[in-house]
């Protein structure tokens, strides 16, 4: 059939039929994938989200700076910690402050446990989109909990911990907390071990995914994807080390990259980044230095704008923060990893050659999240 | 590698006073205001210099002033540098060229601002609802005169 270009799709009328996924869909969440196909080669896909918009941007304008921490872990609920550090981000720039050495390196712990619980649910997804033994997605789930229950520990929620705040964090670890969270890295190391083994070098799941979803590292620019999706194509660019902020620029890593830009790099970046953040944690918590946590701000912001970037475990979130001087944003826009990452399945059936299987696939190696798209 | 000193010179060079800023006002970070008329031939001419990754785009609604202040922030591969490229339009005749000719990937963000600041890209391949109820008629929600008052609980 080669490769059809879309405007003949629309020409096409016999065999061809466009598949609705979703809006409620037990995988694809509160979304909806157009899929135009004749049963087998796909045509077009388009996204249609917006399902479960909630004006977040409007929100916070109506929000005093402190209380619009809430609404914004909203966005997704596995992974609240760095959005609220994007926001905390812009208006520590806007005041002109930095938190203490101490809150940053706690910081760091949560944003990086915040990143392994994201993405053992999201490996655990593309595991089960893959048709590949359902019970990755029962071991994923599961063995994020010794991080939920340091999480707890910290903060005391397991999922909206609103503990970031401009100026620092709420409360330092607790007594028990270095010792338990070695023990669960240890834990975890060996999960991922035992991952790596049975399942991403497994053949058959290589086989399922190499070579399907390719985004070339070109495409990936100028489509502007965003987190492992990005740097499974090629492009070395992790905004921890490109524009670093709390304790990275202190902590020694390394950005995971691959070349392939198939769906199965992007599956293996993200157990790679795993493998590292259990590293920048152990770092964290053996170098945390002693201080305060804590520095009181004003109320109001001074007048003026900021842009501030923060790497989500879906990837760049980007925050564009304008203050009036008063106790409330002027105006915030968000741009969200998972608005650019989405979009680019749009893109594929216009240089590669799709099968129907291979949408979920595509889709979950991406990882995108509709909450977090659509605000 | 081009430092940013002789971008500026080059754009100042090129467009002249179409160039209305050029700021940097802290480390990676690059702001340059320009005139809404030649905002296309000036995201080419900064595509050219290694601006290349579209991360998001939107506008401000400054209904005192009577205008939109409609941006676009682009990341640069070569330069590591994030570029917020400004520009001012009349909020009664809310219109700008599209850059989707120039980054693709901003496609989606200026069909966003659309949506939900009434603002017309020119040129746009795809401006149909995304976010919104498909039978939304109640205005364009990020705008400063929107009302909340039928939606405060």
């Amino acid at each position: 059939m080669g490769i059809a270009r879309v405007e003949e799709v629309e020409e096409l009328k016999d065999g061809l039929m466009r598949v609705s996924i979703g809006p409620q869909h037990p995988i694809s969440g509160q979304g909806r994938i157009l899929v135009v196909t004749d049963g087998e080669t796909v045509y077009d896909i388009e996204i249609d989200i917006g399902y479960s918009h909630r004006g977040i941007e409007k929100i916070l304008e109506n929000r005093i700076y402190i209380h619009g921490i809430v609404p914004l872990e909203r966005m997704v609920m596995l992974d609240t910690s760095p959005i609220t550090m994007c926001y905390v981000r812009a208006l520590e720039e806007l005041y002109g402050v930095e938190a203490p050495p101490r809150a940053q390196y706690i910081r760091t712990i949560i944003l990086e446990m915040n990143r392994i619980i994201s993405h053992t649910y999201a490996l655990g997804l593309f595991a089960e989109s893959a048709a590949w033994n359902p019970a990755i997605f029962l071991w994923t789930t599961a063995d994020r909990e010794p991080f939920l229950d340091l999480l707890e520990m910290l903060t005391g929620a397991r999922w909206s911990y609103s503990f970031i705040v401009p100026g620092g964090v709420r409360a330092d670890l607790p007594q028990g907390f270095k010792e338990a969270a070695f023990e669960a890295i240890k834990f975890f190391r060996e999960r991922l071990d035992v991952y790596v083994d049975s399942w991403i070098d497994n053949y058959l799941f290589e086989v399922r995914t190499r070579n399907v979803g390719v985004i070339p590292r070109d495409k990936a620019i100028e489509w502007g994807a965003a987190g492992p999706s990005l740097r499974a194509s090629g492009v070395e660019y992790d905004t921890r080390k490109h524009d670093p902020y709390a304790a990275y620029e202190e902590l020694d890593f390394k950005i995971i990259t691959d070349t392939s830009g198939d769906s199965y790099a992007r599956g293996g970046v993200r157990v790679k980044e795993m493998y590292v953040s259990l590293d920048i944690i152990e770092q964290a918590l053996e170098n945390i230095p002693d201080g305060p946590i804590k520095r009181s701000l004003p109320q109001r912001a001074p007048p003026g704008e900021a842009y501030a970037r923060v790497e989500t475990a879906r990837g760049e979130i980007g925050m564009y923060v304008v203050s009036d001087g008063k106790d409330k944003p002027y105006r915030v826009k968000i741009s969200p990893a998972s608005f650019r990452n989405i979009f680019l399945i749009e893109m594929l059936p216009k240089i590669e050659e799709l099968r129907f299987a291979d949408v979920p696939v595509i889709f979950y190696s991406l990882d995108p999240w509709f909450l977090d798209a659509d605000r | 590698m081009m430092s940013m000193k002789e971008l500026e010179k080059k754009l100042r060079d090129r467009f002249g006073e179409g160039v209305i800023d050029f700021a940097i006002p802290r480390k990676n970070r690059l702001i340059i205001k320009v005139d809404a008329s030649i905002v296309k031939e000036i995201a080419m001419f900064i595509k050219e210099n290694g601006f290349d990754m579209p991360i998001s785009a939107g506008a401000t609604d400054y209904p005192k002033d009577k205008r939109f202040e409609v941006f676009w922030v682009i990341w640069s591969s070569i330069h590591n540098l994030v570029l917020i490229l400004k520009t001012d339009i009349d909020r009664d005749n809310a219109e700008i060229d599209s850059l989707v000719e120039v980054w693709r990937g901003v496609q989606k963000f200026e069909r966003e601002t659309w949506e939900l600041m009434g603002i017309n890209y020119k040129g746009h391949p795809k401006l149909k609802p995304l976010l919104l109820p498909e039978d939304w008629d109640e205005g364009y929600p990020l705008r400063k005169d929107f009302s909340l008052s039928p939606y405060k609980v």
